[in-house]
Formats: structure tokens, sequence, C-alpha cells
């Protein structure tokens, strides 16, 4: 028996597959697209295929994310709250604060010895320090974003961008450049604005050692050497933070097959 | 299959619609039949009503024009006329609908109020000062400000009651009996404060019945019941609507009839701020969908939640400005301190599972709301959450980001009872 953790994100969908030990046997990561549609049975699709199962052999299926009810067919649908703590509890069970930077919002949560939420904040509907404003300044600076953590390690001057605004630091980041600012200090002045707004949110909910961090901005080592030195801690990460909230959401599923069983 | 939870509506707030149109209606047309008419924001208007002036006051109207569907539209002639949209919700309400008066902006014609004779500000946050001042600059309509702090500790309690009780007497007294002609009725004062007494103490009966479980009312029915103990107060239908009220929640108690049908709420919450009056019908459908009632509220506990300390006799102003400052402690309530007491109370006594705070885009008058999500964490191992959104303003208002929120809530409360 098998389970599967679906985490219908703005920029990406992931899959994750669980066998009944909770034994990751295989994960997906596709594009959303702009409409969700179909995405969420083409990476279940993919990530059955690569483990070499096929969809009567999954028992349970939980959603997760912002397109999470574009999963009719899962079972149930839990939020990337719940699901981002419990995966990230799950690969680290140190963890006692997780920050997670998707690709539309950014949440910091507070998670106990259980895997359980205790308090988390989330960014409200502006997309100010997400995986989405690194895509909009990626395109600006014409750098892919997979790089823009290795450039701004390579920065040798402080300049600043002083807006969280998507828009307004687009401006900032035109506006350096046409100083002749290096490509590698704005990114890096990019990823001090985006920890300064995450040191914002972990005030609010107090920070608790160790820390962790998901999400596919996690894989943006800038950001995270950003925040390291303004939490003044070093932050643990996955070996693949993209797909937290997918696995904690198959562990829910596990969790849901198991009280069923319980009940037979 | 997932339970389907519906909101079982009393028959007595079904009453209340009625009864809000024809306090609006009389306030439209006070000019007509040559009467005075004030504008109120804060608790001041009973010195207006004490003098028979028709009053509105602030955020009923918010409720008001949110309820008649016409908010967007009077916010849209507020920014016409260069209204930021960062500042306050309801003073951009009042602003709009002035601006829709003076230069024929079309909105819908029920939400129109007279021009005031007199504004009457209770300045308990900055932005009543903006509101007196864009009124008064572009208008020239009348203003009488009274400074009314709220007190960050019980020790500045007494030394600002002292204030607001001199500016009342020396600067808010004086200009109402200047606007109407004749001395300042005191008798018609303590007429209004025993009836209030009166609807209060059934209000508070009513508020009993919150405590069972199931519960028999919701938050969002008392919401809809503020307005005869408030802007509508020391009318004898606020006593009737009470005495209905009362008895149609003992009945439901008796016969173990739930407001949330099939069979109960699933979710006890506390909701603090203003209530959403723009998105109220949003709101109770994200809650209903999870069995979630909200049952109880800073906001709506600052309406004389102790009304043993109502004394219309001997000095119903005395009395007034002490059940805000050093008898009942309502302006208290607002601060960090005085929030944290009051909803821990709140919390033993209605059982309460989580909270839900609306932290408000353009509103900054209630405190302290991330700390008291802490505290009560804290104390009671009750999670809170944070609804960034605003009272009145729908252009702060994301249906995914409450609906994320909610849920969220929802587990970590089920964590805590070990379901998920």
């Amino acid at each position: 028996m098998i389970v599967a953790g679906i985490d219908l994100g703005s920029l990406a969908t992931k899959t994750v597959i669980l066998d009944i030990d909770a034994t990751m046997l295989s994960f997906h990561i596709l594009r959303s697209g702009p409409v969700y549609h179909g995405v969420a049975e083409t990476s279940l699709g993919k990530a059955l295929d690569s483990a070499g199962l096929a969809r009567d052999d999954v028992a349970y299926i939980v959603s997760t994310g912002y397109g999470r009810r574009r999963a009719p067919f899962a079972d149930a649908e839990v939020t990337e709250i719940t699901c981002h703590a419990r995966g990230a509890k799950y690969i680290i069970p140190e963890a006692r604060t997780v920050i997670d930077i998707g690709g539309q919002d950014s949440k910091v949560i507070l998670v106990n010895e259980k895997g359980h939420v205790v308090n988390f904040v989330m960014n409200d509907k502006c997309a100010a320090g997400t995986g989405r404003f690194l895509e909009v300044m990626a395109n600006s600076l014409d750098v892919s974003i997979e790089r823009l953590g290795e450039f701004s390690l390579q920065s040798q001057q402080e300049v600043e961008v002083s807006s969280m605004c998507t828009v307004f630091a687009e401006s900032e980041v035109i506006s350096l450049r046409a100083e002749g600012c290096a490509v590698m200090d704005i990114i890096a002045a990019l990823h001090r604005a985006i920890a300064r707004r995450i040191i914002g949110m972990v005030g609010q909910v107090g920070m608790r050692e160790k820390v962790a961090m998901t999400g596919g901005v996690a894989k943006n080592i800038g950001v995270v050497r950003a925040l390291e030195y303004k939490l003044g801690t070093n932050i643990i990460l996955p070996d693949e933070p993209q797909i937290s909230g997918a696995l904690g959401a198959a562990l829910i599923a596990l969790d849901k097959v198991g009280s069923a069983r319980d009940r037979m | 299959m997932e339970k389907e939870y519906k909101l079982n509506r009393l028959e007595t707030t079904k009453l209340m619609g009625p009864m809000v149109d024809k306090h609006w209606a009389e306030l439209r047309t006070a000019k007509e039949r040559g009467e005075r008419v004030g504008w109120c924001s804060g608790p001041m208007f009973i010195f207006p009503y004490a003098m028979d002036m028709k009053c509105h006051f602030m955020a009923g109207y918010a409720a008001y024009c949110a309820g008649r569907g016409a908010a967007e539209q009077v916010l849209e002639a507020a920014e016409s006329v260069g209204e930021l949209l960062d500042t306050c919700s309801y003073h951009r309400l009042h602003m709009g609908m002035a601006a829709a008066i003076e230069k024929n902006i079309p909105v819908k014609e029920e939400v129109l109020l007279p021009m005031p004779d007199l504004l009457i500000i209770g300045r308990f946050c900055t932005e009543m000062s903006h509101y007196a001042e864009g009124l008064y600059r572009r208008y020239s309509t009348p203003v009488v400000a009274v400074d009314m702090p709220p007190p960050q500790d019980k020790e500045d309690i007494a030394r600002l009651e002292k204030y607001v009780e001199g500016q009342i007497r020396g600067s808010l007294i004086p200009e109402i009996e200047r606007v109407c002609g004749r001395p300042f009725d005191y008798d018609r004062m303590s007429e209004i404060l025993s009836v209030l007494k009166q609807a209060c103490t059934l209000r508070n009966e009513c508020w009993e019945f919150a405590k069972v479980n199931p519960t028999p009312w919701t938050l969002w029915d008392y919401g809809v019941s503020i307005a005869p103990i408030f802007y509508m107060m020391g009318k004898p239908e606020s006593v009737t609507y009470y005495t209905k009220l009362r008895d149609e929640l003992a009945e439901r108690v008796e016969k173990k009839i739930p407001v949330m049908l099939p069979d109960g709420e699933n979710y006890r919450l506390y909701w603090d701020s203003w209530l959403p009056w723009a998105f109220l019908g949003k709101i109770i459908r994200s809650f209903t969908k999870f069995g979630a009632v909200p049952i109880c509220g800073r906001y709506p506990w600052e309406f004389f939640d102790h009304p043993e300390d109502i004394e219309p006799e001997p000095d119903p102003v005395r009395n007034w400005v002490q059940l805000y400052y050093t008898k009942s402690h309502i302006a208290y309530h607002a601060s960090t301190k005085g929030g944290i007491d009051l909803i821990s109370k709140l919390v033993e006594d209605y059982s309460i599972d989580g909270l839900v705070m609306l932290a408000s885009k353009t509103c900054r008058f209630w405190q302290g709301q991330v700390p008291i999500i802490n505290h009560i964490e804290k104390k009671y191992g009750i999670p809170g959450i944070l609804l960034e959104i605003d009272q009145a303003d729908a252009s702060f208002y994301s249906d995914a980001q409450v609906d994320t929120r909610l849920q969220a809530l929802f587990e970590m409360i089920d964590g805590r009872r070990r379901v998920i």
C-alpha cells in the first residue's frame, strides 16, 4: 500500500509517494502553469511512473498548497502550513522554527516536538519576499533564477534595495543597473531585503532553535546566508527543500490510512 | 462524506433590519422636520441624543453602508477627491459620502445623510483628528473634539477619566447647547441611561447562553444586535428586542436546539477587533463550512459589559465617563494589557478553542494582537491567527488568504485534539 501527497504551489506542483513505512519511493516537481489544469494528475502520474507504480496502488491522497482544491481526486486537503511543518519536522526532527518561502507566499511556523503547528505567520496578499519576487528580479537582471544564489555570494560592494514591493523593487533594480552597480551586488541587496522581511515575521512568532528552511527559495544559498546572518544562527536545509509540503501531505495521508485501519 | 454545516438563524435578529432602516430614515429626513443633526465618532452620541438631535455613529454608518452594498462606491467617491487608501476606511466612507453629496457622485441614495450641524469627535485614535480636520476644512462643519486616550495601564485610568470629564463639561456640552439653543437636558440623559441599563442587563442574560455547548447563538447574531444598545440606545424598542432575544435563546437551550446544524459547533472561537461589516456574509460562510462559530470578542464586549455600573442618577455625565474608565474599564480593554485581561477571562468563561484577530489594514486602534496570541497560546495552549483584512474596504480582502488562515487555525486546533 502506498500514499501520495501533492503540493499545488503557485509556481510548482510537487508530488511525494510514500510506502506504509513512510519510506519515500519517489517524488516529482512540475511547473504549475497558469490554470493548474491537469497538473496534479500529471505530477502524480510522473511520480508513480518513476516508482514503477500505478494509480490503483495509491490508498490515500492528500493535497495541499494554494491550488489544493484543484485536485478533486484527492481524499483530503490540508493547508500548506500544517504540511510544511509536518514535512520539515519529519526530515529535521530537531527543527522548532520552519521558514518556508514558496512561489507566492512566505511563512514562519513554530513546531512542537510532535510536529504540530504551535503558531505561524504568513505574508499577506503581496508577493514581497517570495519566489515570484525573485523570479521577476532575475528576469529584470537577465540572470537565471537558479544562479542568483551563487552570484550574490560574489558580491564585493554593499548596495541597498529598500523596497519590498515587487514593482517598486524592480524599478530600484533598473535604476541601480543604470548607475552601473554590479549585478552581483544588486542580487545580494535583494537577498538582504528578503531576509529583512522574513526577520520581521520571525520576530512575530519568536524564534526557537533549531531553524529549518523549506520551499523553493531555500535552494537559493544567497537568501539562506542573508537569513543566517540576520538570525544569528545556522539554518538547516533538507536535501530537497521544495518537496517538504508534499512530504507532509503524504505523511498526513499515512496517518489517515492508519486511523482508518485502526477503526476497522 | 464530510459533514455539511448550516447556521440556524434566530427569528429575533430578523427584526433588526426594519429597526435599523427606521433609524437611518429618520436621520436622512431630520432636516426636513427642522431637527438638528450630529455626526459622531466614538461614544459621545448620548449627549446629542439627550438634546433630541438626530445623530449618526461612525462605525454604525460603516455597517449600514456595507449592509446596503454601497461601501465600495462610497470609498471610490472618497478616492476621487484625494483620500488615501491607507487611511481609516470609516473616515474614508464619511469623506466619500460628503464628496458624493457635494459633487453629485452617483452612490446609493439611502446611504446619503444630511451634512451635520455639529461633528462630535471622540478622539481615541489619531485618525479621528484627520476626520474632523477633513470635514471642517472642506465643508466648514463645526467640530468639537473630546480627546479620549486609551489607557495603557490601570494606573492611567483615573487621570484620564478626569481629563475626559473636563472636556465634556467644558467644551462638548456648551457647544451642543449653542447649536440647540437651550440648556443641556441632564434628565433626558438619565432616562437614556436607565433604558440602556435595562437593555444591557437583558443582553448579559443572552451572553450567558453562549457559555452553553452547543451554543444557541453566535457573535454574528450579537453583531446584528449591537445597534439597540449603542446608537439606538435609550429607545424602548431596545428593551423589547432583547427581551425577545433572551426568550428565544432560553427556548433553544431548553429544547437543545444548536445554532450550528446539524448537531452543534465544531470550533468555539474568539473574534478580535471590528466586525467585518463589508464581508460579513463571506466570512460567515467561511466559518460555517468548518462548523466554526465565533462566540465572543473584544469590540462587541465594549458595549457596557457591566450594566450594574450604569447609574443614571445623580450625575449621568460622571457615570458615562466612569463607564469607560474607572468602572467597567471599557477603554482599558483596547490596550495590550487590558486585552490580555479581558480575553483571558473570555477564553475561560466561554470555553474558547482558538482566536481569530482581524488585523485591520486601515485601523490601528486594537493593540497587541500578536503578543496577545502568543500570551494566550502559552497560558492556555490555544492557537490564534491574524486575518489581515479590513472592516469596510473590500480591496484588502482575499478569499484564498482568509480561507487558508482559517483552515490552518482549525488544523492547529485539531492537532491539539490529536485528530491530525
